[in-house]
């Protein structure tokens, strides 16, 4: 057999910058509870994880939130990530709300909540991410009720372009994606990338010669994709343990401006 | 190849009207690197006569290891009669058909597992291996059901969804022995597809056999 790690453990703390805890509306969802979590992460050597609420992204974000912080319950390897829509959501409330909980990420999903990603609908939200500086994570695609619906690149490029110093993460970036998003990402040096969906050929290695180690990170999609098998083949890429290091874990450290 | 482990690969070339020409690429790469590549054959019902002519030409003159076949490319579902003649001829000699499978809804029924069972019962000999396994967590329940009712269907690992659990899934459902690797290179990524294998919560003698051994035995492989 080839040199293949059957005993594979990562050689850098991981942080997961793509995580989504507890249960959804419409499906059942394979790990849905917080100790199903924690033991997943422990089986995949990943330290910390950056969670957002399913039922905040597919049904109610004020209420998925909620059960966000419920379920998180003051667990120190989880860090919550709120979701926002910003065609329904009273900014002030949430705005309060992710003071009162210290929430350092938030998630924005247009083409799940029905909104196009366009000044002006989210202005005022975006103004406020890039004034308390806290990241906008936008998902490239989402799965709901068997099919998949994708974000649109212009209207990315077109809103995200426009403000240098809103820091911003393109979640879930799939092999359908992969012809618009590099130039997307070349064109808009605010905007990092996850892994959680990069698949393809090459993808990984293609992406941190576009534009750069420091703006890739590491995710998982957990629970609908296990943890392990992209930070297998991330440490295959022949990366140094500097730039791997860094998309395992320092970069979302970073961005979330933690220590 | 090398940067994910994988020691050789069975190659095939589905992209082009004529199959032919897409059979003496897969040959003429094979030729080159003997130890590391097997030639898969690719025929479609479409021309019925050219497909006959080329299922010969390829298992005779080319030392292909099996065929593969792409409804969607068709247009019919892989029980279409069309296809019934090249059963026949993979019956007679008792090879390996691989076939795109897939259903992740009613839109995607061409290649649904399902369809494979009454074709595996009907022609005994062939072994049927189901690629992408269905692909989404409906097909691959379909899969699992066709390996269990049919003792001669075999499960392939590759896929885009990369769900959670999906490799634990079809090892305890059809068995360690019934189930392949595959990368899908070049779409997705070996070390990827390798690292769901690696990783899976499996008994490591699954892993073994799923990345490699299964293989090795169901084409008569030397180890």
């Amino acid at each position: 057999m080839g040199q293949i790690d059957l005993d594979f453990k990562p050689s850098a703390p991981v942080f997961d910058a793509c995580v989504a805890l507890g249960r959804r509306h419409d499906r059942p969802v394979a790990v849905d509870t917080l100790e199903g979590t924690l033991e997943a992460m422990g089986r995949a050597g990943v330290g910390r994880a950056l969670a957002y609420s399913p039922h905040a992204a597919f049904f109610d974000s004020e209420d998925g939130n909620r059960l966000l912080m419920e379920m998180i319950a003051g667990e120190p390897s989880l860090v919550p990530q709120f979701v926002c829509n910003p065609a329904r959501d009273d900014l002030n409330a949430f705005a309060t709300e992710v003071a009162e909980h210290g929430v350092r990420a938030v998630r924005m999903a247009p083409m799940l909540h029905g909104y196009p990603f366009q000044e002006w609908v989210v202005r005022p939200w975006l103004d406020w991410l890039e004034e308390t500086r806290v990241p906008l994570w936008l998902p490239a695609s989402y799965e709901s009720h068997g099919s998949t619906v994708d974000i649109d690149p212009s209207q990315v490029y077109e809103t995200l372009s426009g403000r240098p110093n809103l820091k911003a993460v393109l979640s879930g970036v799939h092999y359908r994606h992969v012809s618009w998003a590099a130039p997307l990402l070349r064109g808009v040096p605010s905007l990092s990338v996850d892994l959680s969906w990069l698949y393809n050929t090459g993808g990984i290695p293609e992406f941190v010669d576009a534009i750069g180690a420091g703006r890739v990170l590491y995710g998982s999609r957990f629970p609908e994709a296990p943890m392990a098998p992209v930070l297998y083949y991330l440490h295959r890429c022949g990366l140094s343990e500097a730039a791997l290091t860094a998309i395992c874990s320092g970069n979302l450290v970073e961005l979330l401006g933690m220590e | 190849m090398d940067a994910a482990g994988v020691d050789r690969a069975a190659i095939n070339c589905v992209f082009y009207g004529d199959a032919a020409r897409g059979n003496d690429l897969v040959a003429e790469r094979v030729a080159r690197d003997p130890d590391r590549f097997l030639g898969v054959a690719y025929v479609t019902p479409r021309y019925p006569d050219e497909a006959m002519r080329e299922l010969e030409r390829c298992f005779d003159e080319l030392g292909m290891y099996y065929l593969k076949l792409y409804p969607d490319y068709l247009g019919r579902p892989i029980d279409d009669e069309a296809y019934v003649p090249v059963f026949e001829w993979a019956d007679d000699r008792g090879i390996v058909v691989m076939s795109h499978s897939s259903y992740v809804g009613e839109a995607d029924t061409l290649t649904a597992p399902s369809r494979f069972v009454g074709l595996a019962r009907r022609f005994t000999r062939v072994r049927w291996l189901l690629a992408h396994a269905g692909n989404g967590p409906a097909g691959q329940a379909q899969a699992v059901e066709a390996s269990r009712s049919c003792p001669n269907v075999y499960l392939e690992t590759a896929t885009s969804f990369g769900q959670h659990g999906a490799i634990e899934y079809l090892v305890q459902g059809a068995g360690s022995d019934r189930v392949l690797f595959g990368s899908d290179m070049p779409l997705m990524d070996a070390r990827f597809q390798v690292g769901r294998i690696a990783t899976a919560d499996i008994p490591e003698d699954a892993r073994r056999k799923v990345l490699g051994l299964n293989a090795v035995r169901l084409l008569g492989l030397d180890g």
